[in-house]
């Protein structure tokens, strides 16, 4: 203080008016985050609907609509973690696993999750070596692999859908897979209190959390995603680091393939349409930048629940679908406003 | 000699690669039938309408470093609004269409503010404007389509040839205006100038005097006013306009986008140029034409756009890479190393 006050004093030198101190009301919505608003939809959503939202079966409706957004957005994560913008070829993947998965069902349903969620990750292997290795643009490369996989995909199979159970034909053993395949969106635990998705979603979610906070991968993969020059010349293999964030990525996106066709017992090229922008939002929501390096897990499970929580309150007051799109983009436009003039207020952006 | 010789390669394939793929395709088109003809070429530059708009609109936004995911909505918010105006509200085409260009300025307005007051990615402001527009759009016609009911007079006016002999509607020759005016304003203007400059280094051409807030905010306005433009010609020609215009079979806004990508416009901006844009959304709407009479399927034709990115996309990875390993070395001493070494690989 003293040096401040002497260069004050000094003839000449006009004094340094610029703050210093940290908001505090900024420093609080950062570490907050999504859970501030994840807070006030709560209250709102307490007000409006009396004792319906506040319930195991409102809760539990809830949990169900986010888990595959969740189950995409905790691999997601990684790659706007990364500093990689977003994976676009998630759609595809979803489908592709889904379809694969269905189109293994006649030898047995062991093998037929086991290839499904293998075709996916093979995605994300592709991905992660084009843009990890030999630095392709993430968005332009994601979105012409998404292009060029659905036209695949849609050749392959004719562009008709597949039906487990017809896929299965007479085989008694093939017949049983096809329904163990359909029933893994319908399984609940502790009688219908816990669906066995919802618990998949929180295990991705809690992975999740272990590899970027535990393990050295998750230190490694904040430094790329701060600065990707200063990582390299640190000696991190970066290119190693960003094809593990993609084959995650495409690993959770696979096992939300498989139970989104499992849920709609259809493998069809269409099925994870809107997943890319839907899961960047949620994830965004989270506290998440596209810069990188920034955010956490739990953060963007928060954001996840925000997704889920603002649809739910919308359809409880009876706000038409079209315009829940409308309060969608607005909330998200207001969040990430709010978000990064926070980050910028302390400087970190 | 043969330094310039490579070099002129290089820019062949980097600078003209949309007219290669043009070159491609026409090669191409003289297996399909009836390829050749004027009918086919009336109608694959006509349907090159709209594609052109939202490609110039995205191009645009691209070489000034920015992205632009809303303007296959914004264009679909054209063509609603200029059919709403006329067919609900009574107004002359006229005012309808300056309405349409209105709406789509005042949502790039939105846009700019976002991104250059409020320092948020273009990426993620327009998605969410994607949403907003999405959501009004559906509010105001309720979901359903919104036609001229029975008024063609400016449809048949749009969709007629004026010149014998040649294959331009009045539509298409509204577009190629649309492509020589973005093209003289980006080439001799102030602010053309000032685009690229911003694309290829923002702090740069901040400090060197160029307002970046303000030109930032009219790229996102001209961009929206194309995308309305576009919009509502293509709704006038079709006639009719739904909320799903969008989003429905290969995605306009997937097709400016590939245009770009292929047209040779860096996706960190600065390069990049408008007709080379146009030129390749020509060249995929002919590719389209040649699959449909060849092969007659729909999924070969998202295979083939795909494959086509996907193809630009590698090229331009590929020779970056190479480039980055052999950056700051001296070829002379490389060449001494390997006959010292006896190695012929770095």
């Amino acid at each position: 203080m003293t040096t401040k006050e002497q260069q004050a004093t000094a003839p000449g030198i006009k004094q340094d008016s610029r703050r210093t101190d940290i908001s505090k009301t900024s420093l609080f919505i950062n570490r907050a985050g999504a859970y501030f608003i994840v807070a006030i939809l709560l209250v709102i959503g307490l007000i409006i609907a009396q004792g319906r939202f506040v319930s195991i079966d409102n809760i539990r409706s809830i949990l169900n609509a986010v888990s595959l957004t969740g189950m995409a957005c905790a691999g997601l994560a990684f790659v706007v973690y990364s500093a990689n913008f977003n994976d676009m070829s998630l759609p595809m993947t979803m489908a592709l696993s889904g379809m694969m998965a269905v189109q293994l069902i006649p030898f047995g349903i062991v093998v037929s999750v086991v290839g499904g969620i293998a075709a996916g990750t093979l995605v994300g292997v592709v991905n992660g070596i084009l843009i990890g290795k030999f630095r392709a643009n993430p968005i332009i490369w994601t979105l012409a692999f998404n292009m060029v996989l659905s036209g695949i995909v849609r050749v392959a199979w004719g562009g008709s859908q597949i039906y487990p159970d017809t896929v299965a034909g007479d085989s008694e053993f093939a017949q049983q897979a096809a329904v163990q395949f359909n029933s893994f969106a319908r399984t609940y635990f502790f009688d219908g209190a816990l669906p066995l998705m919802v618990v998949v979603m929180i295990v991705l979610f809690v992975f999740a959390y272990f590899m970027m906070t535990r393990t050295r991968f998750g230190n490694k993969l904040k430094m790329v995603g701060s600065n990707y020059e200063a990582a390299r010349l640190s000696g991190v293999n970066c290119a190693k680091t960003v094809i593990l964030a993609y084959v995650l990525c495409s690993l959770c996106a696979a096992i939300a393939g498989i139970f989104y066709t499992s849920m709609t017992k259809i493998g069809a090229y269409s099925n994870g349409e809107g997943y890319d922008f839907d899961c960047l939002t949620a994830v965004l929501l989270g506290g998440m930048t596209l810069a990188g390096g920034k955010g956490n897990i739990v953060g963007v499970f928060g954001g996840v629940l925000v997704v889920g929580m603002l649809k739910n309150i919308m359809t409880l007051i009876g706000i038409s679908t079209f315009s829940q799109y409308l309060v969608t983009g607005v909330v998200f436009l207001i969040v990430v406003w709010i978000n990064t003039s926070s980050e910028r207020k302390l400087g970190r952006a | 000699m043969e330094q310039t010789k490579r070099k002129f390669h290089a820019s062949m394939i980097n600078d003209y690669r949309a007219f290669v793929f043009l070159g491609i395709v026409l090669i191409f088109g003289i297996f399909a039938n009836n390829f050749y003809t004027l009918y086919n070429f009336t109608s694959i530059f006509s349907g090159s309408s709209l594609y052109t708009f939202i490609g110039l609109a995205f191009t645009l936004c691209m070489i000034a470093g920015h992205m632009d995911l809303s303007v296959g909505y914004m264009a679909t918010m054209g063509a609603m609004m200029v059919l709403g105006m006329r067919t609900l509200e009574g107004l002359p085409w006229g005012v309808a269409f300056l309405v349409a260009a209105g709406v789509g300025a005042l949502f790039g307005l939105a846009n700019g503010i976002l991104v250059a007051k409020a320092k948020i990615h273009s990426f993620i402001v327009t998605l969410g404007m994607q949403f907003v527009i999405k959501g009004l759009l559906n509010i105001y016609s309720n979901g359903a389509e919104i036609s001229v009911k029975g008024d063609f007079e400016v449809t048949d006016i749009l969709n007629s040839s004026p010149i014998p002999f040649l294959p331009f509607s009045v539509l298409f020759l509204f577009t190629l205006a649309a492509v020589i005016i973005l093209m003289v304003v980006l080439a001799k203007t102030r602010f053309g100038r000032n685009v690229y400059m911003l694309g290829g280094n923002l702090e740069t051409a901040w400090l060197a005097g160029i307002k970046s807030d303000r030109n930032t905010i009219l790229i996102f306005m001209i961009s929206g006013i194309l995308c309305g433009l576009g919009g509502a010609l293509y709704g006038v020609s079709a006639g009719t306009a739904t909320p799903t215009l969008g989003e429905k079979g290969i995605a306009p806004l997937m097709v400016g986008l590939t245009a770009t990508i292929i047209g040779g416009t860096d996706i960190a901006g600065g390069k990049g140029s408008v007709l080379n844009t146009f030129v390749s959304i020509v060249a995929i709407l002919a590719m389209f034409g040649v699959i449909t009479t060849l092969v007659g399927k729909f999924e070969v034709q998202i295979l083939f756009i795909g494959i086509v990115l996907a193809f630009c996309v590698l090229y331009e990875t590929f020779t970056k890479y190479a480039k980055q390993k052999t950056l700051g070395i001296r070829p002379d001493l490389v060449q001494k190393y390997m006959q010292e070494s006896g190695k012929t690989k770095l």
